[in-house]
């Protein structure tokens, strides 16, 4: 296969430019980095499952959010390491996601959004109301920095490297996945559920494991997200932020892996200049404004480019299937 | 192979139909629109569960097992409207029909471990084998909206391939055909049994039935009316009617 070798260089450039992007630039531009491989982490995960797998789960959030809370939790109740209270997350989250998963993912299509959409609120709304725990609608304050063998992370940039590391392993990971036989059989029954049945594919127990592997991701996310900001508040795990992936999947294009990190740096980005540049002009709007302008952006996508920019970056790289076809005639 | 029992509840789409197959045989499923032909391989193959009756494959009862467990258990079969899986190219297409010869976990490939990366190579070699079977080995990196008709009949009949199944069911392979391209089917079904297969077909042309099955059942309302030699039935009264309908006095 020819795109195989394309791959290693994408890869390399993408490690390159993240090695360098510190190195010539400020804090600032190193903060929003930061959120873009975090969120980015997310998307990608989010990707696979939503437009790979064809399980419209909009739950997403809500599995970030408790590997923020329960590794947040641990590391300020101070009796286990940071590192150990995210992967205690990581596990939480992946059995709550087995026993939740395994009678929600019998739903499809809109069943399931509105059943995951409800999951997602009751999660925000226990998460503020139980206040002792997880200090209620003022958030969980005074969580420690993350610190492994001997080394605490503080500055952004020691973030920024953490978070793009989880970020590109899990970009790694699917990447791998969804080349071999287990991503194959979750493209197969994304298009036919019953042939895919009938290639011996047991579909239940593989979009159950697609769901819980990327919870896990999310989770994992999550935790990173909670050390960075050393602060977690319900909120940031509610509807805001599911709409922040959809427009990141949108813009993105979750059909090709990287779509989503790419839509998460454009989408985190143009945010940042309208906020600049339009801060000064309409100082009270820029919510608004936000809000406006990726509102048009997204329905400009759709209907110019339904595969999103990476679908449009890899038709005009040639990357695409039909090309791979003819090269190999 | 013993022999195949149905009944359906509420509508009944099958009704009662028993026959056997013989091993390495061609037995071929015949009757007109709505007889209960697509329901039946349906039922068979596990897609809907049956209300009643046996499924035997080796001397096994497998009625009622779901679809992916009769398909690990030897039973490879094809879709009258093809059910590919328009995401992948022809070749990942006949990779999915090898999920049940294959074990890597999510674990192994994700971290793309070595077994898994031997496991990946050989089930490459042996798509492309089956995609040599079927004549389509050229076609390998297409997507399947690229393909004629014709050729995507092949694509699900080299996918089902993949599986080794025991038992091979094909729903209307010549359907919407032309008719080279029905010769070359007809090649192709001689050559896999030829290979120790057995072939269990469901078809509306009837020339193509008659000149490669060696039993033929006939299906009529759900029920069996006729099973036989292709002789047999081309002079079976009740099958004339099924077909014709009754003589007007």
């Amino acid at each position: 296969m020819k795109a195989i070798s394309k791959t290693p260089i994408v890869w390399l450039f993408l490690i390159a430019a993240i090695i360098v992007i510190p190195l010539v630039s400020g804090s600032y531009v190193i903060g929003v980095m930061c959120f873009v491989a975090v969120l980015g982490a997310l998307g990608v995960g989010m990707g696979v499952l939503m437009e790979q797998a064809g399980i419209f789960s909009l739950a997403h959030p809500t599995w970030f959010g408790l590997g923020a809370y329960v590794s947040g939790i641990l590391a300020v109740q101070g009796e286990t390491p940071p590192w150990l209270g995210s992967i205690i997350g990581a596990v939480f989250v992946a059995i709550l996601s087995v026993l939740i998963g395994a009678p929600l993912l019998r739903l499809r299509g809109y069943y399931l959004a509105c059943a995951t959409f409800g999951l997602l609120l009751v999660v925000e709304i226990s998460l503020a109301q139980l206040g002792s725990l997880t200090g209620g609608h003022e958030g969980l304050m005074g969580i420690p920095p993350l610190s492994m063998f001997g080394f605490t992370f503080e500055t952004d940039l020691h973030y920024y490297y953490l978070a793009w590391g989880l970020c590109l392993a899990c970009l790694w990971f699917l990447h791998n996945l969804m080349g071999s036989r287990v991503g194959r059989a979750v493209k197969a029954f994304s298009d036919s559920e019953v042939a895919a049945g009938s290639m011996g594919i047991n579909v239940p127990a593989f979009k159950l494991k697609v769901f819980v592997l990327t919870a896990v991701m999310a989770s994992l996310a999550g935790s990173l997200y909670t050390f960075y900001l050393r602060f977690t508040q319900p909120g940031i795990f509610g509807f805001p932020l599911l709409v922040e992936l959809m427009t990141m999947l949108i813009i993105g294009g979750g059909r090709t892996l990287y779509g989503p990190l790419l839509g998460s740096f454009v989408v985190l980005w143009l945010r940042e200049f309208i906020h600049m540049y339009l801060g000064k002009l309409l100082p009270r709007m820029t919510a608004e404004v936000d809000a406006i302008f990726f509102g048009i952006l997204i329905i400009v996508i759709l209907i110019f480019m339904p595969g999103g920019l990476a679908g449009w970056v890899d038709r005009l790289l040639g990357f695409n299937r039909r090309v791979i076809g003819k090269a190999a005639d | 192979m013993r022999g195949l029992s149905k009944r359906f509840g509420g509508i009944k789409a099958v009704e009662d139909v028993s026959f056997g197959i013989p091993e390495k045989g061609i037995i071929s499923m015949i009757g007109p629109n709505g007889a209960g032909k697509s329901t039946f391989i349906n039922v068979v193959s596990g897609v809907y569960t049956p209300d009643a009756g046996e499924v035997h494959l080796e001397g096994e009862d497998v009625a009622g097992l779901p679809a992916h467990a009769m398909a690990s258990k030897g039973l490879g079969r094809t879709f009258q409207l093809e059910e590919l899986f328009i995401s992948l190219t022809v070749l990942e297409n006949v990779l999915v029909g090898c999920h049940t010869g294959s074990s890597s976990g999510i674990l192994p490939c994700g971290f793309s471990f070595p077994s898994a990366r031997n496991e990946e190579r050989r089930l490459r070699d042996e798509s492309m084998k089956c995609l040599r079977e079927v004549g389509l080995e050229e076609r390998a990196y297409n997507t399947i909206s690229q393909l004629p008709l014709g050729e995507r009949k092949l694509v699900g009949i080299a996918r089902a391939l993949a599986m080794k199944p025991k038992l091979l069911m094909l729903d209307e392979p010549a359907g919407g055909l032309a008719a080279h391209e029905v010769e070359r089917l007809i090649q192709l079904i001689y050559a896999l049994r030829e290979q120790g297969l057995t072939l269990f077909i469901v078809e509306h042309n009837m020339p193509f039935v008659m000149s490669l099955s060696e039993r033929i059942v006939v299906l009529d309302e759900g029920k069996k009316i006729a099973e036989g030699t292709p002789e047999q039935v081309r002079s079976n009264e009740q099958v004339i009617k099924a077909y014709l309908g009754e003589e007007v006095a």
